[in-house]
């Protein structure tokens, strides 16, 4: 784009190199942490295979980094554990071997990409030489000996990743990864994850507050609410039970008619004028409907998938919002 | 172990920081050399003039003024980590916090030598020359050898203390400010108190001047009682920094 280095360089996918270690499975059982009188997480257990990509999602403040960073070990749990094939972060024998992290960017702002490399590298009695191949691997080679406190926030994540990369571990865990990348930058993310996990077998948890934002890269989701487990399992599971849970908007002349009808189905709906907003049938549903009910349509579309809409049902009232909806919500900081 | 203190030192030579701290080293003792000898055998001054034993042993081991300046090298290298949060990647590749503090420990003692060897040479010459102008330069004489040798291991020892400051304190700002506090206020105070003097000889400061002292002051240890004294208080701090601060939850 504008100069010879930007965010959007090209980036090579590694082909034919696997992890250092074999496949490796993530156990998180019974996990709790309270910060003084607030509650965290509590009792959160999920698995994390090898060769998939596991979306752990949650709304803001539903406990995903505390959790992450309890599975790193960088947070000292109330209870539960937290383990690599059985072992604990703190007693993996090479944890740069076993896991990479990509959490907040974290590096001083005066040292160089590649020095901050080199840094880890040394610390991991890794070959210095890795620090150019993970910024070739992550498209910043051109940006190497720049300060890193002169990258864009595109440029930090994408270091941030490549620290992660550098002992070719077989578990990857991303805290909101794609913030600050532009939407190329998403798009190479979502690639790049999928073939690590499908290609090469790795381990793959990545987080985010936005479902829509991971569901063409994810196989299984774990998602939280008020630091609780409210769902775990395949994407497709999830798909299939989000089939007409969406709202659809109608418009008709007649909306008052068909509401009656939909209404003696059972249906929820919504009437404002000529308007219709529909929970939990699917357009073609509801446009059969109305044609038996011979009312005249002019408009029928979907407003919210229904994949968007379990996701906000499963969350709401999980956060730091009651919603109205969720009768089985807990109130956020309640002990039990 | 070894690589982590070569982390450390790729750490600590990759940044413009060691460069600015041995400058400002360099220039502070040739600056209090110069001062010395420029006021020697001054009757205001109160120091001895050049040529005498005292005046040189004052003059050489001006170096140990640079004490600060390596107390803070010592702090930053231990409190960047928290300031630029790069202690998650450092605990994630070290999850035993504990070898990341003895590493830089030992990063900072060993970087601490060159820099010593430097600000104690710049004292040297600085008074070589310029006392030498004013009629006679020190040889380098047992007692000279001896004060240049203990302004240097307090400059080394200096480093340790902040490295176990900073990672007991963990805030950069705060663990500046409370050493340049309490090494120019409320050591000055303990010093010059009577009720208080007794124990001065046991403070951080009383062991610096014990090291380094030549004129007359109160009562303090021997020149190496007060290395190890000092030595000691940096290792203390390391050790609570890394029971109470360094395995602390980061978030």
């Amino acid at each position: 784009m504008g100069g010879p280095i930007d965010d959007d360089e090209e980036c090579d996918i590694p082909t034919a190199t696997t992890a250092a270690t074999g496949p490796v499975r993530v156990e998180v059982r019974g996990l709790t942490k309270s910060f003084g009188a607030v509650r965290a997480v509590t009792d959160l257990g999920f698995t994390v295979e090898p060769g998939q990509v596991t979306g752990f999602l949650g709304p803001n403040g539903a406990g995903k980094t505390t959790t992450l960073r309890m599975v790193l070990g960088l947070i000292r749990p109330d209870t539960g554990t937290a383990t690599f094939d059985g072992v604990p972060y703190a007693d993996l024998p090479d944890p740069v071997r076993t896991v990479g992290a990509v959490l907040e960017t974290a590096f001083h702002p005066g040292r160089s990409g590649r020095n901050h490399l080199r840094v880890y590298c040394r610390a991991a009695g890794l070959p210095i030489e890795r620090a150019d191949e993970v910024l070739v691997q992550v498209g910043l080679a051109d940006a190497g000996n720049r300060r890193a406190g002169s990258y864009s926030l595109g440029m930090r994540q994408r270091l941030a990743l490549a620290t992660a990369l550098l002992g070719d571990p077989a578990v990857l865990v991303l805290d909101e990864p794609a913030n600050g990348l532009d939407p190329e930058g998403i798009q190479w993310l979502r690639g790049f994850l999928r073939h690590l996990a499908h290609e090469q077998g790795r381990t793959v948890l990545v987080s985010s507050h936005l479902l829509s934002e991971v569901e063409q890269t994810v196989d299984r989701v774990v998602i939280v609410g008020a630091g609780r487990l409210v769902r775990e399992g395949s994407m497709s599971d999830l798909r299939a039970g989000a089939d007409g849970a969406g709202t659809v908007l109608v418009r008709s002349p007649e909306a008052g008619r068909l509401a009656e009808a939909l209404r003696a189905d059972g249906v929820q709906l919504a009437l404002d004028g000529t308007a219709l907003t529909v929970t939990g049938r699917t357009t073609d549903e509801i446009g059969a409907r109305a044609f038996a009910a011979g009312v005249e349509l002019h408009e029928l579309r979907s407003r919210t998938s229904g994949l968007e809409e379990i996701y906000f049902q499963l969350t709401a009232g999980q956060g730091q919002f009651a919603a109205p909806t969720a009768g089985t919500a807990v109130p956020e900081g309640a002990a039990r | 172990m070894t690589r982590l203190v070569r982390a450390e030192w790729t750490k600590l030579f990759t940044t413009r920081v060691w460069l600015a701290m041995l400058i400002a080293a360099a220039v502070l003792t040739a600056g209090f050399a110069a001062l010395m000898t420029a006021f020697a055998g001054n009757p205001d001054s109160g120091l001895p003039p050049v040529g005498t034993a005292e005046f040189e042993q004052t003059a050489l081991a001006q170096a140990s003024g640079a004490t600060i300046l390596t107390i803070i090298l010592g702090i930053i290298g231990a409190t960047q980590e928290y300031r630029h949060r790069t202690a998650t990647p450092t605990f994630l590749t070290t999850p035993r916090r504990g070898r990341v503090v003895v590493a830089k420990l030992i990063a900072y003692a060993l970087a601490a030598v060159p820099f010593a060897v430097v600000a104690v040479l710049v004292g040297y010459v600085t008074v070589v020359i310029y006392a030498g102008a004013r009629g006679a330069a020190p040889s380098l004489t047992a007692d000279n050898l001896e004060v240049m040798l203990t302004s240097g291991l307090a400059l080394v020892i200096y480093a340790v203390i902040g490295v176990g400051l900073g990672a007991l304190l963990r805030n950069q700002v705060g663990a500046i400010v409370a050493a340049l506090v309490y090494l120019f206020v409320v050591e000055g105070v303990i010093r010059s108190i009577p009720a208080t003097s007794g124990a001065y000889k046991w403070l951080p400061g009383g062991g610096l001047e014990a090291m380094t002292a030549t004129v007359d002051g109160p009562e303090l240890l021997g020149a190496w009682q007060g290395g190890f004294l000092l030595l000691g208080y940096g290792l203390l701090a390391a050790l609570l920094g890394t029971f109470l601060s360094v395995r602390r939850d980061v978030v």
